[in-house]
């Protein structure tokens, strides 16, 4: 097991830098010069050589390269991934704001969506045909069938605009309260670190129409896997002889949701990696300041080590998710490591 | 677990308990004296002379932080209630702000400084706060040199090296600790104009000083990231950059304590949600809705919506340097093909003007040129086919892709109008930044709808430098025209007004004949904001400025 997990991370670490690498080559082929942001409407070219210069953008590619990995001071190798060229902080700082944000509203979004889409899931692939099947049925064409940004505006528009039930989507606080002292930049755990339960409740309330959006969507592929794993299994030899030896139904239940969950984690772990970046609609909707609207931002201003330290980061962390859901995989099937 | 009690606890938290969150989240707790102000962003610096400079939500953060030495008179009222300055060019045009007067003699402009002036953390303001923004912008030392920039346009002498080896010198002298002398190369209008700029605001030289290192002996770093020290209405509590933006009153401000005593500055990216919020009273004041939004709060309860035609303009550039665009008669076509009256009606929702010349008609030296271009499609057709040119289809109209919801509808017309002339152009969206770089740098972009051009000084002569003379530095179409080239030169110095002003009635008469652009709409800048809220002022920089507002 530790000489599996040693291998794959290992093999992940290169795969980061490989990508982090490509990156910096392929942003700056784009065709745009990011020094035109800088300087304004009105530069001279005295101040666009400046901008160039303090940039860095006066040195080779190669050299540019060596910086920013730092062999020529902080880099990546000593756990800087540089200065924004939009804001002047640390690209690191800027993340350790919106990550954050990001995750909260990915895992609890997750949370709700599995809570919702595997149990549903077990019934319909037990009673195929019935009446919950045929709602999931009609549910997965009504959901899929429009973007998240779009569900996002409707959830605002009745439940905020007309209801007036639902917090203003305004961020992750109420405009008239004080955030609590950033400690780990969760605001839920910030605000209960601080004892400040105005605030936690404020957060929660913030998130649920942005988790109801994402969770909304979620549920649908979630739903799909688990409804056709479940019959898969219901299906296999083993289930049917358990059900001839006439053990229980709840045991009967254990077994089919064991051997059917692998898929259904993969699936989670797909999703999870496309969600870092993938939920920007709904960060932006809500104006959550999350890690997918900073990526875009970045791309948009040219901001080539905001980018950089977005995808180096969203690949550290994917990477870890895999490594965690293959040993979770591992722990419910261990022929997977035998393999 | 049964499935059974799986579903129903499935549905139970999927309803049951995001509706109490609901419940609880939706009240809020009210503060006295606080506005909640949204809008597309919050200030991503505050260094002047640092790379956020040229976004507007830093600038915001500036210049209510910031304190410049003189700045523009208040003076009357849009019709919807929006307070208006005067501009000028001589002291009696200005009032003192941290220079309590202001006198000239010759090319020496001597400041009386205000006493007792005190910042956010009790610092006292004097002569030495002036040497060194002046000593810190001429440095050239942060990523973008505005306050150089700046301190050039209006003339300041020695101000022409860039290469920031040359110190200060006794062009900004310090007289006593509350009398500085500024000195001018040559005569020149924009000095006091200048002065007004965000980027001419005074540092607290101690506050600055206390943050400097060996390797940025400036301090940008700590102003790009954590405050500007300096003199303002406001003090900075709480900055989470792409996020919000926290400001309290300064108790000690010399204008007196400011009547608002919490700003909080939020980013709502969506229009649609910044128009919501303000609609049901979660927040106060906000800006930059598309026209429609706007009009949709005029009759919406406790809502007030103010606007002025202040410097935003929409125009057309053609390059000189592309054809079709070199061709006069294809931009004359051009300039005739368009329904100015239904594109004021249907994209600004009558929120615009016609445009009748290249420079703000709020600015001084604005004149209104013979030469003038009207709807007028059989003209344009006429024209179009003695220019020569036959359409191929390959034209295109690029315009930042960003700015679609307000751009959309106004491309969109001009397409059609351009259609029924015979030019079938196509809609060429593109990012900002790269806008920007064509624009700015390359210069090669062939034909685009522009909307984001407002001279930050305050002066037609201003505006003839920076887009209309040879090698201007954003004359983004090309163009050269020897009679503005000689007119500019011989009136840049000019100091009798009249005989300045006749000089630039003569260059407008001369691009308006050039269609140097077309210009097509000065459009209203506007904020709706809670009917309680009164003193919005309009700023060239379109930046409220809190110390303004009471509710």
């Amino acid at each position: 097991m530790r000489r599996y997990v040693l291998r794959r991370l290992a093999v992940g670490v290169l795969q980061a830098l490989g990508i982090t690498i490509a990156v910096f080559f392929v942003i700056r082929a784009l065709p745009a010069d990011p020094v035109s942001r800088i300087v304004g409407m009105n530069p001279t070219e005295d101040s666009i050589r400046q901008a160039r210069h303090a940039l860095g953008l006066d040195m080779s590619l190669f050299q540019q390269l060596l910086t920013f990995l730092g062999f020529h001071g902080n880099g990546v190798f000593t756990g800087s991934l540089g200065t924004s060229w939009v804001s002047g902080s640390t690209v690191l700082s800027e993340i350790a704001i919106t990550l954050p944000t990001t995750i909260q509203l990915i895992i609890t979004s997750f949370i709700v969506a599995l809570l919702v889409a595997i149990p549903i899931g077990m019934a319909t692939a037990r009673r195929p045909g019935g009446k919950l099947d045929k709602g999931v049925f009609g549910y997965g064409l009504f959901a899929g069938a429009q973007p998240e940004f779009w569900w996002g505006l409707i959830f605002i528009f009745v439940f905020y605009f007309k209801m007036g039930i639902a917090p203003a989507p305004l961020g992750m606080l109420d405009p008239m309260l004080t955030a609590p002292d950033a400690v780990t930049n969760f605001v839920l755990i910030d605000s209960l670190i601080a004892g400040d339960f105005t605030a936690f409740k404020s957060a929660l309330g913030h998130l649920v129409l942005p988790v109801l959006t994402l969770s909304f969507l979620l549920v649908g592929p979630l739903l799909k896997m688990t409804q056709q794993s479940m019959s898969r299994v219901l299906s296999s030899e083993f289930i049917l002889y358990q059900q001839a030896s006439g053990l229980e139904k709840k045991s009967i239940g254990r077994s089919t949701l064991r051997s059917a969950l692998a898929p259904i984690i993969t699936l989670t772990g797909i999703l999870f990696g496309f969600m870092l970046s993938g939920a920007v609609l709904v960060e932006s909707v809500f104006s959550l300041n999350g890690l997918g609207q900073y990526a875009v931002a970045a791309v948009l201003n040219l901001d080539f080590p905001a980018v950089q330290g977005v995808i180096l980061v969203i690949s550290v962390i994917s990477l870890f998710v895999y490594l965690g859901l293959d040993l979770l995989l591992a722990k419910i099937d261990p022929r997977i490591l035998v393999k | 677990m049964s499935l059974k009690r799986a579903i129903s606890a499935a549905a139970i938290f999927s309803i049951i308990v995001p509706t109490g969150l609901f419940v609880s989240a939706a009240g809020s707790t009210a503060a006295t004296s606080q506005v909640t102000f949204l809008s597309e962003d919050v200030p991503a610096g505050l260094d002047y002379d640092g790379p956020s400079a040229a976004i507007p939500a830093s600038q915001v953060g500036m210049v209510n932080l910031m304190e410049p030495l003189v700045y523009y008179k208040k003076s009357g009222k849009s019709p919807s209630g929006v307070n208006l300055l005067k501009f000028g060019y001589n002291p009696a045009d200005f009032q003192g702000r941290l220079a309590e007067s202001v006198t000239k003699n010759g090319l020496v402009w001597t400041f009386k400084l205000r006493k007792n002036v005190v910042g956010c953390k009790g610092e006292k303001f004097t002569a030495d706060d002036v040497i060194y923004t002046f000593a810190r912008a001429k440095s050239v030392s942060g990523a973008a040199p505005i306050g150089y920039f700046l301190s050039a346009v209006g003339g300041i002498k020695d101000f022409a090296t860039f290469d920031g080896k040359v110190p200060l010198g006794d062009e900004v002298k310090k007289i006593d600790d509350y009398t500085v002398q500024i000195t001018q190369e040559k005569e020149n209008k924009l000095f006091l104009p200048a002065l007004t700029i965000f980027g001419m605001g005074m540092f607290d030289k101690e506050g600055m000083e206390a943050q400097k290192t060996a390797k940025d002996p400036w301090s940008h770093d700590y102003a790009n990231t954590v405050n500007v020290p300096s003199f303002g209405p406001y003090c900075l509590s709480k900055w989470t950059k792409g996020s919000e933006f926290v400001l309290t009153a300064n108790p000690k401000y010399y204008g007196g304590k400011p009547a608002v005593s919490k700003i909080v500055l939020r980013k709502v990216p969506q229009s649609a949600n910044r128009l919501a919020a303000i609609r049901t009273g979660a927040a106060q004041l906000t800006e930059r809705l598309t026209p429609k939004e706007f009009a949709s709060l005029k009759a919406v309860k406790g809502v007030s919506v103010g606007s002025v035609v202040g410097n935003e303009s929409l125009f057309l550039n053609m390059n000189y340097k592309v054809a079709p665009w070199d061709n006069i008669k294809v931009r004359q076509a051009v300039a005739y093909a368009i329904n100015y009256d239904k594109l004021i009606k249907n994209a600004y929702y009558g929120q615009a003007k016609k445009w009748k010349s290249l420079v703000p008609s709020t600015y001084p030296g604005y004149s209104v040129p013979k030469t003038q271009y009207t709807y007028d499609p059989a003209k344009a057709k006429a024209l179009l086919a003695a220019s020569g040119y036959k359409d191929d289809g390959s034209l295109k109209l690029t315009y930042v892709a960003e700015k679609e919801s307000t751009l959309g509808p106004v491309v969109t017309q001009i397409k059609a109008d351009l259609k029924a002339i015979g030019l079938d152009v196509q809609l060429d969206p593109l990012p900002q930044t790269q806008f920007g770089d064509r624009q700015l740098t390359k210069r090669d972009l062939p034909f685009a709808v522009n909307d984001q051009e407002k001279p930050i000084g305050v002066d037609a002569g201003y505006a003839t430098y920076l887009f209309f003379i040879t090698g201007g530095l954003n004359n983004m179409d090309n163009y050269s025209n020897k009679v503005v080239d000689d007119t500019y030169k011989a009136i840049a110095t000019e100091a009798d007004t009249t005989k300045r002003n006749a000089g630039l009635a003569t260059i407008q008469e001369e691009l308006a004949k050039d269609v140097a652009w077309v210009p097509v709409v000065e459009f209203a800048t506007q904020w709706a904001y809670s009917s309680k809220l009164t003193g919005i002022t309009w700023h060239p920089d379109n930046c409220v400025r809190f110390f303004d507002l009471k509710i």
